[in-house]
């Protein structure tokens, strides 16, 4: 009777113990307080809602993915604090995040210490991928290569030849206005005018003015939701009905509804957008809209492409091993969401499409699709 | 070149930007003049009243021309509260510590805005068309006029309350001498207390006004608290007319600045004014009142 008591209990502690590894770990650091909180939810829930769908589904090598959520609040030192505490004490496999690319910037160095594979699919400041950090990988295009893509085909889009910059003054404006103008003269079209508004404006109406005073074909816009419905809807109380093309939030349902008929005709150049066609999408689509209750914003793109690539390579790794998942992500060869992804040597996606979208009677339609060249 | 409808384009946005700028200001300058206080925390409410009026439109489904006052009215109930509560307390208090006590409460008002309404930016409905008006190449819209006539009715109204009531009287003789004012049987207390959510009052209507093109945002405040001191300090400290001055200086110099000279100068500009009037006259533009 003893023994068998014994027996059972060792028996239930081996399959509590068992149970307990039956779950791969992946961390997730991205902002859910601060001033970009409300786009770093939607990439978490929609993180969210894929797993708990390929759990349903049998998860990874025969086990739950088990998903550990911190906040980085868009602030360095609090996203290297959640990486440090996700890796240490959670014992995760592989991470996910952080939203803005100062914060990558510090968490990826929190990767290469302890040696564990690091995805963004956000944050887009060129140098990101410079730092010969074999554990970084990015899933999402920089502005630069949006602009090797895009920027020559802007003329022939908007049938126009001058065009003027309006853009935020920090990398993202600054990248903006150094990586266009090449591609744009090449296609014939010329820059007549540049202007850098802070992020801490939200009347725009001396740059507009002065922007109309060089008289554009079309203005190029880099902007997130708030200035971007500030810019639209003052641009148009000017008298300008010229097209804008933008580049951040110009497709996303918070800005089409704040902007309402400011954004009509307006061009968005974007990484994703919910109504582009492929089965892949249309079940995305299908999903978020019952679970989340939203279109796909393109930061739920992101959340997409980031958690099946992750998981993809950890399926090819074979085991819930960071260097055998960091040597498979390098070999990724992803066809999902927004076509076909491979990391170069640098782990910089390349290879995927890109859109540049209409609005019309308030939905975002895709125009044009570009693919991203190897950089 | 100089094309007259970009200059005319220019001087309108100045003018409207400039009566923005001296609405929130006057608040400001009262406050500063009256109960001798820097009220670090008077961008909050030109942000509270904006998400007030937001919400009396969105959720209560009013009428705009009622939510606008209404929404002026709960920013001056939240004002009282504080007054009473915070300020009448600190009386007696340096200056230092009062500013410090609004530098908290511009933080704390900041962070309640953001956990109550979250971070994203809003636009308050307003019933006028959308499609801009052009007078010979000079482009404004509806709301436009109507947001510089509120603010410049409500300059004029703020200036005769102040030069023909009693009560402003009794302010102006604080503001001159509070012990004597005491004296002669002025109520101290009374007389901050109308300071204060007069000041607010007029903060909360600039942001319901232009919250109709400029997003209402839980840190709208700030930008517009530093904007408010470059125009007190540039019209005098606690000067009524100094405020409205500077606030249109400001806001045309911004215009043209940032027209013919350089856009990303314009923040500088007026800071720039601030720097060289205090070296050469620190006792601002225009004669304390």
């Amino acid at each position: 009777m003893q023994s068998r008591l014994s027996v059972a209990v060792i028996a239930l502690a081996v399959a509590a113990s068992a149970a307990a590894q039956e779950t791969v770990k992946i961390g997730v650091v991205q902002p859910l307080t601060g001033p970009v909180a409300y786009d770093g939810n939607i990439y978490v829930n929609t993180v969210k809602m894929l797993v708990d769908d390929m759990n349903a589904k049998g998860g990874v090598l025969g086990k739950k993915i088990e998903l550990v959520v911190e906040d980085g609040a868009c602030n360095p030192a609090q996203s290297v604090n959640a990486a440090e505490k996700l890796v240490t004490r959670d014992k995760v496999v592989a991470l996910l995040g952080a939203f803005c690319s100062t914060s990558s910037a510090a968490m990826m160095e929190v990767a290469r210490k302890h040696k564990v594979p690091h995805l963004t699919a956000i944050s887009t400041a060129a140098q990101l991928t410079e730092q010969n950090n074999p554990y970084f990988f990015r899933a999402v295009a920089t502005t630069p290569m949006l602009g090797a893509a895009f920027g020559g085909e802007l003329p022939a889009a908007v049938k126009g030849k001058r065009f003027a910059f309006l853009v935020i003054n920090d990398d993202w404006g600054r990248s903006m206005v150094s990586s266009y103008p090449k591609p744009i003269e090449h296609a014939g079209g010329q820059i007549v005018g540049t202007e850098f508004f802070q992020s801490s404006d939200l009347q725009f109406l001396p740059y507009i003015t002065k922007i109309k005073a060089a008289n554009p074909d079309a203005i190029i816009l880099a902007a997130n939701t708030q200035h971007a419905v500030a810019l639209s809807k003052q641009i148009r109380e000017l008298g300008i009905t010229k097209p804008l093309i933008g580049e951040g939030s110009w497709t996303s349902d918070s800005y089409l509804k704040l902007a309402g008929p400011a954004a009509e005709g307006v061009y968005g150049l974007v990484e994703y957008v919910y109504t582009i066609k492929n089965p892949i999408n249309a079940a995305f689509v299908k999903m978020s809209r019952e679970k989340l209750k939203d279109n796909p914003s393109k930061f739920a793109g992101a959340a997409h492409n980031a958690i099946h690539i992750m998981v993809d390579a950890i399926r090819r790794a074979g085991a819930a091993d960071p260097e055998k998942i960091r040597a498979a992500l390098t070999k990724t060869d992803y066809h999902g969401l927004v076509g076909n992804i491979r990391f170069n040597e640098k782990n910089q996606a390349y290879g995927q499409d890109v859109y540049l979208a209409r609005v019309t009677h308030g939905v975002p339609e895709v125009v044009k699709t570009a693919k991203i060249a190897k950089p | 070149m100089l094309d007259l409808a970009i200059f005319g384009q220019h001087l309108l946005n100045g003018v409207l930007i400039g009566c923005a700028y001296a609405l929130i200001a006057i608040g400001l300058t009262m406050i500063f003049g009256v109960m001798n206080i820097a009220n670090f925390a008077h961008g909050e409410f030109y942000m509270m009243g904006g998400f007030a009026a937001f919400y009396l439109v969105t959720l209560l489904k009013l009428n705009y021309f009622i939510a606008l006052p209404l929404a002026v009215v709960l920013v001056v109930v939240l004002a009282v509260a504080i007054q009473q509560i915070v300020f009448k307390r600190l009386r007696d208090a340096p200056v230092m510590t009062t500013t410090l006590v609004t530098i908290g409460l511009s933080i704390l008002l900041e962070h309640v805005a953001l956990l109550l309404w979250g971070p994203q930016p809003q636009v308050i409905p307003n019933p006028f068309p959308t499609r801009p008006l052009s007078f010979f190449g000079i482009y404004t819209t509806p709301l436009y006029l109507f947001s510089m006539a509120v603010t410049a009715a409500l300059i004029v109204v703020g200036h005769l309350l102040i030069q023909r009531t009693r009560m402003g009287k009794a302010m102006r003789a604080t503001f001159q001498n509070r012990e004597a004012a005491a004296l002669v049987g002025v109520r101290i207390d009374r007389v901050y207390l109308y300071a204060f959510t007069f000041g607010a009052a007029l903060a909360a209507a600039a942001g319901a006004v232009l919250g109709g093109f400029i997003p209402v945002e839980p840190t709208m405040g700030g930008v517009a608290t530093l904007k408010a001191f470059v125009v007190v300090i540039l019209g005098g400290m606690g000067s009524f007319v100094g405020a409205i001055a500077g606030g249109l200086l400001l806001g045309l110099a911004e215009a043209l600045g940032a027209g013919y000279f350089s856009t990303g100068w314009k923040d500088a500009i007026g800071f720039f004014a601030v720097i060289l009037l205090l070296l050469f006259r620190p006792e601002g533009l225009f004669k304390r009142a």
